[in-house]
Order: structure tokens, then C-alpha cells, then sequence
């Protein structure tokens, strides 16, 4: 089967995923008990009687409906970016325009994190791999095993000690911020067109959305190198937590493959070792590798949250979490469903990879 | 005539039992000779003997709830500087080898105890997690058709939201208590079992052996309880021992988020972290280093435990 059949199909299959995606939200909304969900419409100051507003209440989220029809009130409501409304500590607005806000933060720390780790992991597990059972081989496994089984927020807590500014008083190494996107003392007054957030103006030039990429374009390179100094620690925290798991499996793949008769044979024709590990043995231990990917995706998303609440960097994490803390469902239900999402299409993206690279499993 | 029936079925299963014994032993002795392997595994086995015993008598640790604990403390063992964050010290009898935490609750002791709440959890949530996924799997797989694909989508939903966040999600919308975090936690964890189950019985289904079952009469519950399950169980197992350390990590991450109202005082190593934070910028760094030291410990020899039992179990290795 040709490439672009397989994509299609693979597009194709991604709808019942997504309907099931939403249906689990709906479901999710609609296990909580209704009194939770209607006390959040009640206005104590109001001069209308609570069993008027409970009942206007019902109307507006079309509780009297049957489930089934309250299921495509919720999918239209989706589509029209009615996603609710929160309250919170951290951002209180339409739930839609805090994802807006936060979530190219977000995407800003994973693009870090995974172009960092695909950087070390690959070289590394290639050495490592090539020579089994060699000290290096030793001393990186420990490395990826204690990596590994260190709870990810103690080490973001020892990287803010270690080298946080501010963290110890008189820290030598304290260099790099430990929390926010950027110095904001840096904006002048008033603050830049460009930077001003999304919600409180239309008039806004971020062409990108992620600030560092913004402040670059806009040629503010103080914001772009703040910015830039407040991420270091983060995202080396969240690269430590993925890179274990693709050293370890690109370590077994090499393994695997430096067994195999079609080394033999490139040996036997005076192939050079270090070809032979770059062209042969590590394209074919990357394969199974990519697979890895898409599910250290998940681990990355899901570390994003612990990393960004240590940090205190306004994400999608930060606003999980503090809808759950704030008892704000809504909230809950965008971040579930902006989550799974970006894993549905990352893994989309792997699957094609995948198939690019190994094309036996285009069936 | 019965009763050679009967001394025919009796020796029948005696063999039955004594060709598993040996399996068994062969397995353990195949361990002992990986060391790193057999090293995770007394690790392992001394953590869990630490929380029977908790179970047995919480007093031979000391701390069984930490209400009742500080009680004790400022009762007849109390150490009277021990009210604030004090690092590790032998001066004080084994209670206070590790140093002290918040409200001057000891470390070593807590921790100890924290094994019995810890532990319980992990292997409740993994194991009722194997249990459904593989029944789920392997029955599906079994069968094929519109339910295999239907299994496929539904773990498909599961595995494309991070389990910390579901789990997160969910407990909060059924209320957070300890039972509901667990329960949680099932729902999040089943969707990796039936996914492996189902990719193992698809590779096991087609085998001679089933083909001589089926000829045989054998019928297809039969098939999958007695030939495809003990088929699929190793590395499930393999999967298990990796996931019990994966569990306990969670919950430590999820009491660091803080959206686990639990009893304040219930010994639990994520709640003992959060305590230390707080003590962290002063330099007061036993208070979460050593905690988080002993749940890596667990962590790494449940891995290479995991890892051993993988090589070990491989039937190709076994030969």
C-alpha cells in the first residue's frame, strides 16, 4: 500500500478516537452529581428565588434533555468554542481563551524538551549500544535507571536549589530563574503591542505565540534571552525524565540488530565499523525506537504538569491543576480534552514516521 | 476398578504439581544466577516484608498514623527539640537516624510505615488493572472482529490522554477520597494490560497447539483459560513488577500536586516530600531527599527485578 493510503486511513480511523475522546469528557461531566454542577449558577445576591434560578439553570445546560441529546448539545457547544467559563487562583475567564493563553507555553517547554532529548538520546544510545558491556555502557544504564526512578519533582526541586538564582542566597551556581516564562521587569511601560495577552487585546502581534520565537522576530533579544534562561531548568528536567526510556530502548535495538547476518555480511566486505553502526545498525535500531516516542509523548504531557507546577510556569499544566484545586469543571474538561488532542495527533504523526521509515508495516 | 481411577488422577496431578514446583525452582535458580536481577529481587521482597509486618503489628515500627504518632511523641518518647525540622542525628535511639520532618514526626519510622499504605495501593490498582485488561484482551484478541476493533478504539481513547492527568480528572469528578484515587487509578491502568494481553494472544492464537485443542473439541472458553492465559502470563508478570514502581511514583506526584486529601497524618512517601519542600530552600535537605532516595531505591529494584525476569522468562533463553 502506497504512503498516502495508509495516512488516509490512518486519518480515517482518527475520528471514532476523537468522538470517544469527547464522549469520555461528556462522560466525566455528566458523573459529577447535577447539584455540583448548578450551585456554580447560583447567585446568592440575586433577588430571584433558588428554585427559579436552579430552574433557568437546567434550561441553559439543557439538563431536561434526554443524554443522548445533551451529548450533541455538548459536541455543538465544542465546535462553537463555548467551552465554559472558570474561576480560579491562577486564571479566571472563558475556559477557551485560558487554553489560547497557556497552551503555546506549553508547547513552547515540550518543543524544548523534545529537540534537547532527541539531541543527547540519539548519539548517546548509538555509543552505548555499540559497545555492549563497556564502562560506558555501565555508567550510562545507571545513569538512565536513577534517572528513571527519581520522582520528577525532586529533581526540578534539586535543580532549583542547585542552580536556581535566588533559591540558596549566596548560591554560586544560582544562574538561571526559577520560575515565570520570561523577566518582566524587561517590558517597558507601556507594554509592547506584540506582548499584550490575548485576551485583553485584539490588537496583539504574536506571530507564533511562543515568546521566545515572538521576542526574536520582534528582534527584542533581551526577552528572547530571559526567556530562553527561564526555560533551561525545566525543560532539563522534563529531557531527563524521557531520556532514560529512549537510551534504553535504542540501546536494546543496536543490540539487536549488531547480531544480525547482514552486519556479518557488511563486515565481511571491509565496511567500515563506523558505517556500519551509523548506515546500518542504528537506522534500523531507530525503528522500533519512533514507536517509543508516541507513548514518552504521554509521559512527557503528564510530566508537563508536575514540571510546570514546580516551576510555576503559566501553562496547561498550571491550569489543570488549579481547575481541579478551584472545583472548576470545565476547566478539568478542556485540559482533558486539549491533552488528548495533541496525544491523538503526536501519535498520528509517529504512526507516519513509523511507516515511512519501515515501510513492511504499510499492510 | 475406582480406585485406580482415583490413584490414576491423583498421580496425574502430582506430577502436574511437581513438574510446576520444579518450573518454579528452575525460575528462582535462573534469578540467582543473574545477580543484578536477584539483588532487585531481595530488595523488592525486603520492602514488602517491611509492610506485612506493618500490617501484622504497626507498634514493632513505631508509627502506624501519624495522629497516633504524634500522641506517642509527646508522650513518653519525646525528644523535646524535635518539634522543628532537625537533620539526621544518632543521639536519640533509631527513631531519629534519618532526622525529623515537619511538626518533628521522625523519618525513618514514617517512612517505614509508609510502605504498608504505598505498596497496598500499587499492587491493589496493578493487579485488579492486569486482572480486567487481561481477561479483556485476551478474550477479544481471541475472537476477533467487531470487539477487537471496538477494545482497539476504546484503549486508543485511553492511552491518548496522560495517565496523570486522567486519573487526576476522574478522581477529582467522583470525589476525592483514598478508595476513589484507587479506583481511578484502575480505570487509567487496565487499557495497557488489555493491550499487551491482546498483542500476545494474537501471536499465541494461531499456534498448533490451539489448532490440536480445537481438534480435540476443546471449546473456545476452555482455549483461552487453559491454553492462551498461562500463555500470556509471563510477561504480563514482567509488565506488573515494572508498573508496581510506576504506581507508587504516580500517587507520590499526584499527594505533590496536592489533590489528595487524604488524613494529613496518614504516612505516605508523596505526602512526606511535600512536607520536606517546604524545608528545602533553608538547606534542610533530609527532610525530601531521603524519602524520594528510598522510593528511587524501590523504583530501580523493581526495575532490574522486571528486567530480570524478562530475560529469565524468555522461552528462548530457557532452552
Amino acid at each position: 500500500m502506497e504512503l498516502r493510503f495508509f495516512i488516509i486511513r490512518r486519518i480515517l480511523l482518527l475520528i471514532p478516537t476523537l468522538i470517544g475522546l469527547t464522549l469520555l469528557t461528556f462522560i466525566l461531566m455528566r458523573a459529577l452529581p447535577t447539584s455540583l454542577l448548578l450551585s456554580q449558577y447560583v447567585n446568592p445576591h440575586s433577588t430571584l428565588p433558588r428554585s427559579v434560578q436552579i430552574a433557568h439553570a437546567r434550561a441553559l445546560l439543557g439538563l431536561n434533555y434526554p443524554v443522548p441529546v445533551q451529548y450533541f448539545f455538548y459536541l455543538a457547544a465544542l465546535f462553537h468554542g463555548q467551552w465554559g467559563f472558570m474561576v480560579s487562583n491562577f486564571y479566571t475567564g472563558p475556559v477557551l481563551t485560558g487554553i489560547e493563553e497557556f497552551f503555546p507555553n506549553t508547547l513552547q517547554l515540550t518543543i524544548f524538551a523534545v529537540i534537547l532529548s532527541v539531541l543527547i538520546s540519539i548519539p548517546l544510545g548509538t555509543y552505548i549500544g555499540s559497545k555492549p558491556n563497556s564502562v560506558a555502557d555501565h555508567a550510562g544504564r545507571i545513569f538512565s535507571l536513577a534517572v528513571y526512578a527519581m520522582p520528577a519533582f525532586v529533581l526540578a526541586l534539586l535543580f532549583q536549589i542547585v542552580f536556581g538564582r535566588g533559591a540558596i542566597t549566596g548560591n554560586p551556581l544560582g544562574i538561571f530563574p526559577i520560575s515565570g516564562t520570561f523577566n518582566y521587569a524587561l517590558v517597558p511601560f507601556p507594554v509592547p503591542s506584540w506582548l499584550v495577552s490575548p485576551n485583553t487585546s485584539a490588537l496583539v502581534s504574536h506571530p507564533t505565540h511562543l515568546i521566545i520565537f515572538d521576542a526574536l522576530i520582534h528582534h527584542d533579544y533581551a526577552i528572547a534571552y530571559s526567556g530562553l534562561l527561564h526555560i533551561v531548568l525545566p525543560v532539563l528536567t522534563l529531557t531527563l525524565g524521557i531520556l532514560a526510556g529512549i537510551v534504553r530502548f535504542l540501546r536494546a535495538g543496536m543490540m539487536d540488530n549488531m547480531r544480525q547476518e547482514y552486519v556479518k555480511t557488511a563486515r565481511a566486505k571491509g565496511v567500515p565499523e563506523k558505517i556500519i553502526i551509523k548506515r546500518h545498525i542504528r537506522k534500523n535500531a531507530l525503528i522500533p525506537t519512533v514507536t517509543v516516542l508516541g507513548l514518552l509523548f504521554a509521559s512527557l504531557l503528564g510530566g508537563v504538569v508536575l514540571i510546570e507546577d514546580v516551576f510555576d510556569y503559566p501553562g496547561m499544566g498550571l491550569l489543570g491543576i488549579n481547575a481541579i484545586t478551584s472545583y472548576s469543571i470545565y476547566g478539568v474538561m478542556g485540559v482533558t480534552l486539549v491533552f488528548g488532542l495533541v496525544l491523538v495527533f503526536a501519535n498520528l504523526i509517529v504512526d507516519v514516521v513509523y511507516a515511512f521509515l519501515d515501510p513492511r508495516i504499510r499492510y | 476398578m475406582a480406585e485406580v481411577e482415583v490413584f490414576r488422577t491423583k498421580r496425574k496431578e502430582e506430577k502436574k504439581r511437581s513438574a510446576r514446583l520444579e518450573d518454579f525452582l528452575f525460575t528462582l535458580k535462573l534469578i540467582m544466577h543473574n545477580r543484578i536481577a536477584f539483588a532487585g529481587l531481595i530488595i523488592t521482597l525486603a520492602y514488602f516484608v517491611i509492610a506485612i509486618i506493618d500490617y501484622i503489628d504497626p507498634r514493632w515500627l513505631g508509627v502506624s498514623n501519624l495522629s497516633d504518632a504524634l500522641a506517642f511523641l509527646h508522650g513518653k518518647a519525646y525528644y523535646p527539640s524535635a518539634t522543628l525540622v532537625t537533620p539526621p542525628t544518632l543521639a536519640h535511639g533509631w527513631y531519629y537516624w534519618l532526622g525529623t520532618t515537619e511538626y518533628g514526626i521522625p523519618i525513618l519510622p514514617d517512612m517505614l510505615a509508609a510502605l504498608k499504605v504505598d505498596l497496598t495501593l500499587s499492587v491493589e490498582i496493578v493487579l485488579t488493572g492486569a486482572l480486567i485488561g487481561l481477561i479483556l484482551g485476551t478474550v477479544s484478541a481471541y475472537y476477533g472482529g467487531l470487539i477487537d476493533e471496538a477494545m482497539m478504539r476504546i484503549t486508543d481513547i485511553f492511552f491518548s490522554i496522560p495517565a496523570l492527568i486522567l486519573a487526576l480528572a476522574i478522581a477529582f469528578i467522583i470525589g476525592l477520597t483514598f478508595t476513589n484515587i484507587a479506583l481511578a487509578f484502575i480505570i487509567v491502568w487496565w487499557p495497557i494490560y488489555a493491550r499487551l494481553g491482546r498483542s500476545l494472544t494474537l501471536s499465541i492464537k494461531n499456534m498448533n497447539f490451539i489448532e490440536a485443542a480445537n481438534a480435540a473439541g476443546s471449546s473456545s472458553a476452555r482455549n483461552i483459560f487453559y491454553h492462551v492465559i498461562p500463555g500470556v502470563l509471563s510477561p504480563l508478570f514482567v509488565q506488573f513488577s515494572l508498573d508496581i514502581g510506576t504506581v507508587v511514583q504516580l500517587f507520590a506526584a499526584l499527594e505533590f500536586l496536592g489533590v489528595v486529601p487524604v488524613d494529613p497524618f496518614l504516612p505516605e512517601l508523596g505526602r512526606m516530600m511535600v512536607w520536606g519542600e517546604t524545608y528545602l530552600i533553608y538547606g534542610k535537605w533530609w527532610a525530601v531527599i531521603i524519602p524520594a532516595i528510598f522510593l528511587m531505591i524501590f523504583t530501580i529494584s523493581v526495575s532490574l527485578l522486571g528486567d530480570g525476569l524478562r530475560d529469565v522468562l524468555d522461552p528462548r533463553q530457557r532452552r
